[in-house]
């Protein structure tokens, strides 16, 4: 038995000990306080947003994109329905039976038919649609919609697919969509504050953006904005209801300056040879006809295209993917010579009354060496209206040669040779404007008079695209002010200006009479083109020499070599007195700027003027 | 009348503080779990049922004399351990884990008696042995205490383990266990640790303890109950997202909403003051088991409060640090809340047997 001082002591001892645990658990309790004031009270907000985030998922919802017109408000890319029957998983219970008893109605594919069992259960259990079939017909549509009563979870669904009306017209202009790869998709909703989750689709094709073309340069107002619905949903990721729905904002539509009529003319005309047409309004500088040929099917491209019919296309020799005519670059020839004539003028090297002698070929003093003209015997006397009537290359070998070469550099891209002629081209070419500084870095050798003799008739390194030979062509037509070009209407663009203080209106006037000389002078090089319209036309053909020869007779032997003939090229505009369209025309490999290159061009000009 | 209650208050042993806190706890616990288990009726008022028979045991328990119980403990023990072999062999398996034995109308989780019996026990064996307690009764108790600690490990069943360690410990402990085995056993566990580690712990709960460290770093994986248990806690501010509001438990983001996480969903729908509320029902009680051992008739009852009550503390304890993210996961129900009859009437009958040691008085012995 323990004795009293013993069970004192005991009971002392128990006290003691108790607390002790006691005290223990009373630190180990503040702990447990601690961290749940911090978990509610100090770190109550971020535990609230994840809470909001665990219960809320947001699918994004995808914008219409915006239509293009032309510029008559004709439609050339349009968003073409399809329409694809959905089931909604989650309401079905024996799919086996559903997919039998709308086979009955509509043919379903073993293809389809796996997929919808392989991903049933899991979309069921999340509440999400499935796709059974795409692309119904019509024929399809009215079956189902007539049973439609029989099938309470089935739907059918409008979605869209990118359609441009026209095949092969637009090609090279408006371009294409195709998929938008993550990392876009991630940007643009970086922009939106928004995150790629999942997506309600408009297009059959999911995600897309603009790849080439005013589909790439005005993407962004195509585009639109992604809306977003907010579901509650479990931890499963199941959507169990909506809580909001802020809607998608549809891309904006592209009102463009093209005309559809004059680009099927211009296509027609070019009839799949090599070349390029491009056609302006002088007065906005508002694109109206641009095209490259040879074209390609672009609502195959933009919607999926067998490999083999890829592979065709992309090693066909004709290049039909390049854009020639905002892109190749061709020697301006001949047609830089009326520029070269106001480069005189302005330089007072020359006036109208001047005249020079044209034994039909010109001798370099420093070397000897011969330049010659394409007729033999030459001009004889002539002035420089005749020289650009009759297209005389001693005249213009013999004012480049007494040009600076800097100065001429100068004035030439006024013209818009060496430039960026378009604001809203996609991937423009600035062709070529050498110059001593050039070709130093680039060929490693000085720059000779000879290089600005051949310069003086747009032969040698100067190079130029469809497009700015267009320009030139309308800032000729526009007495040296002209905007820059664009694709759609009303853009403001910067004015271009020619700041001349020694041309006067009469000077330009006289170009433009030597333009016309060109058709309308019976001596002129494109007299051909005289009676293919009803109105006056002013032009100036050119032919790019890809192989120099000494004779005709030489000529003949390398033009057995297509690729060896020379390019046939022609820059024009009309109606005069008031020019209204500017138009350039390359063929490559077609011989005669004035008889190949020149009626294509009437043809356009004649489907743009008669509209009026 | 007067007559009545007099008889009432000399024959009936009652301790009005405890009866009426538990009493609150319990409906406190059903209202919770009737929006923890997503307003499921039958899962209610089957708790609620417990409830009623855990009251009632409760308070005939507690009419029960003391040496009844000290006479017994070896019995009890003896049958309880029965109870955890039969488990072994004839329990019935749920998710791998042989934990219940199936009574027909109810099935036992045979470790939740012997949670009580051995502290009991152990009480019985020790209270007249002489201060400090000898090594051999150490070691005798220790025995006792791992071999009943391993039936239940093997289970497995490491939470239930872990608090029937630690309240025969608490016995040890206040029977007077001499300090410099106390330190010695300190610093065997913490050199045995790498090898406890190693050998003992299984790799899911290796996995839970290094989770503990940092959730974050895998918060789909085994971090997502701490990380959505936390998240259901912390958003519920102060005042709570509302009754049957809280997104987290009702939207399945929170695990085991009824039974180990139930403090989450109260925390998650009636906030940080809710979160108080319960407590102070807890330390009440707690505090009232303090007064109650330290003023206890002799020193069987003394140790037999001061252990069971530490035993209550601890579970609570271990249940809330896992639901906040201070320890590791383990399995532990919080006492009268969680979903779980044997769990729930283990603590009933050990408040049984707490407030019969409290108010049956003796005379002073000779």
């Amino acid at each position: 038995m323990i004795d009293l001082n013993e069970r004192s002591k005991e009971k002392k001892n128990f006290f003691n000990r108790l607390t002790i645990v006691y005290l223990f658990f009373g630190i180990l309790f503040s702990f447990f306080i601690y961290q749940t004031f911090s978990l509610q009270v100090s770190s109550y907000t971020d535990y609230e947003i994840a809470s909001l985030e665990n219960k809320t998922r947001e699918i994004l919802i995808q914008p219409r994109r915006g239509i293009i017109y032309d510029r008559n408000g004709n439609i050339i890319v349009n968003n073409k329905p399809r329409y694809n029957l959905i089931l909604n998983p989650s309401m079905i219970e024996d799919i086996d039976k559903h997919i039998s008893e709308i086979e009955n109605i509509i043919d379903l594919s073993e293809k389809d038919i796996i997929f919808v069992r392989e991903n049933f259960k899991s979309k069921a259990k999340l509440n999400r649609e499935i796709v059974l079939k795409q692309n119904l017909s019509q024929e399809e549509i009215a079956k189902f919609e007539s049973r439609r009563y029989q099938f309470k979870n089935t739907f059918i669904e409008e979605r869209y697919s990118r359609e441009n009306i026209y095949s092969e017209l637009f090609s090279h202009s408006v371009g294409y969509v195709g998929d938008l790869s993550d990392d876009s998709l991630e940007l643009i909703l970086k922009d939106q504050g928004l995150n790629p989750k999942e997506t309600i689709f408009k297009y059959s094709n999911g995600y897309l953006t603009g790849k080439t073309g005013l589909e790439k340069i005005y993407d962004k107002k195509l585009r639109g904005y992604f809306g977003k619905k907010i579901y509650e949903v479990d931890a499963s990721g199941k959507l169990l209801n909506e809580i909001e729905e802020i809607p998608a904002i549809d891309g904006e539509d592209l009102y463009t300056s093209l005309d559809i009529k004059s680009q099927k003319v211009a296509y027609e005309q070019l009839d799949n040879r090599r070349g390029a047409v491009v056609a302006v309004e002088i007065d906005t500088g508002a694109i109206v006809t641009y095209v490259s040929s040879p074209s390609f099917p672009i609502n195959a491209i933009a919607n999926g295209l067998s490999s083999e019919e890829y592979n065709k296309l992309a090693n066909n020799n004709d290049k039909p993917f390049f854009d020639r005519a905002g892109q190749g670059r061709y020697s301006p020839a001949s047609t830089i010579k009326p520029a070269i004539g106001l480069y005189g003028i302005e330089n007072n090297i020359i006036d109208w009354k001047y005249t020079i002698d044209d034994p039909g070929f010109f001798v370099l003093p420093e070397d000897n060496r011969v330049y010659r003209g394409w007729k033999k015997g030459g001009h004889g006397k002539i002035n420089l209206m005749d020289a650009i009537i009759e297209s005389s290359n001693t005249f213009f070998f013999s004012l480049a040669y007494k040009s600076e070469i800097e100065d001429l550099v100068d004035h030439l891209s006024n013209f818009g040779f060496g430039r960026n002629v378009c604001i809203d081209c996609f991937i423009p070419d600035s062709g070529l404007l050498p110059d001593p500084e050039w070709k130093m870095n680039k060929l490693n050798f000085g720059w000779f008079k000879g290089d600005t003799v051949n310069m003086g008739v747009g032969q040698g390194y100067l190079s130029s695209t469809p497009m700015q030979l267009a320009y030139y062509s309308a800032f000729l037509a526009k007495k040296g002010s002209l905007d820059r070009f664009s694709f759609v209407q009303n853009v403001a663009s910067k004015k271009d200006s020619f700041v001349s203080n020694n041309l006067t209106d009469e000077d330009w006037e006289n170009i433009h009479k030597s333009m016309i000389g060109v058709i309308e002078n019976p001596k002129g090089t494109a007299g051909r083109l005289r009676n293919l319209k009803n109105y006056v036309v002013a032009a100036k053909s050119g032919t790019v020499e890809l192989v120099s020869t000494e004779t005709k007779e030489d000529y003949k032997i390398i033009r057995e070599v297509e690729g060896q003939r020379d390019h046939a090229i022609i820059i024009a505009f009309a109606p005069m007195p008031k020019p209204k369209y500017a138009i350039s025309v390359v063929i490559e490999n077609g011989e005669s700027g004035g008889s190949v290159a020149g009626p294509v061009a009437i043809e356009v000009l004649n489907s743009l003027i008669s509209n009026e | 009348m007067n007559k009545l209650l007099k008889i009432f208050k000399t024959k009936i042993y009652f301790d009005q503080y405890l009866f009426i806190s538990i009493t609150l706890l319990s409906i406190m616990g059903l209202i919770f779990l009737y929006s923890a288990s997503q307003g499921n009726i039958e899962t209610t008022i089957k708790q609620s049922f417990f409830v009623v028979l855990g009251l009632v045991l409760m308070f005939l328990l507690s009419q029960v004399d003391p040496d009844f119980y000290k006479n017994n403990a070896s019995f009890f023990l003896i049958l309880s351990i029965s109870l955890i072999i039969l488990t072994i062999f004839f329990g019935k398996e749920v998710n791998g884990a042989k934990r219940w034995l199936d009574l027909g109308f109810f099935t036992l989780q045979s470790s939740e008696i012997i949670k009580i019996a051995l502290p009991v026990f152990l009480a019985a064996y020790l209270h007249n042995k002489p201060l400090p307690i000898s090594l051999l009764n150490t070691a005798i108790s220790m025995i006792i205490i791992i071999t009943i600690v391993n039936l239940v490990r093997i289970q497995p069943d490491l939470g239930t383990s872990l608090v029937i360690f630690i309240a025969g410990l608490y016995i040890l402990f206040l029977a007077g266990l001499s300090w410099r085995f106390i330190g010695a056993s300190f610093g065997i566990i913490i050199l045995s640790l790498p090898f406890i580690w190693n050998n003992f712990l299984e790799p899911f709960q290796r996995q839970r303890i290094l989770t503990l460290l940092d959730p974050t770093a895998d918060p789909y994986g085994s971090g997502w109950n701490i990380t959505q248990s936390k998240i259901a806690i912390g958003s519920g501010g102060i005042q709570g997202k509302g009754y049957g509001s809280g997104s987290q438990a009702h939207l399945d983001f929170l695990p085991e909403t009824e039974t180990d996480f139930i403090f989450a969903v109260i925390a998650e729908e009636f906030g940080f003051i809710g979160a108080c509320i319960l407590m102070s029902t807890f330390f009440f009680i707690i505090l009232r088991c303090f007064y109650l051992a330290v003023n206890a008739r002799d020193r069987f009852c003394r140790l037999t409060i001061g252990g069971l009550s530490l035993l209550f503390i601890s579970t609570i304890f271990i249940n809330l640090a896992m639901v906040v993210g201070i320890i590791p996961v383990v399995g532990m129900p919080l006492p009268f809340i969680s979903k779980g009859g044997s769990s729930l009437l283990s603590f009933y009958i050990a408040f049984g047997i707490i407030i019969s040691m409290a108010t049956h008085k003796k005379l002073m012995q000779k």
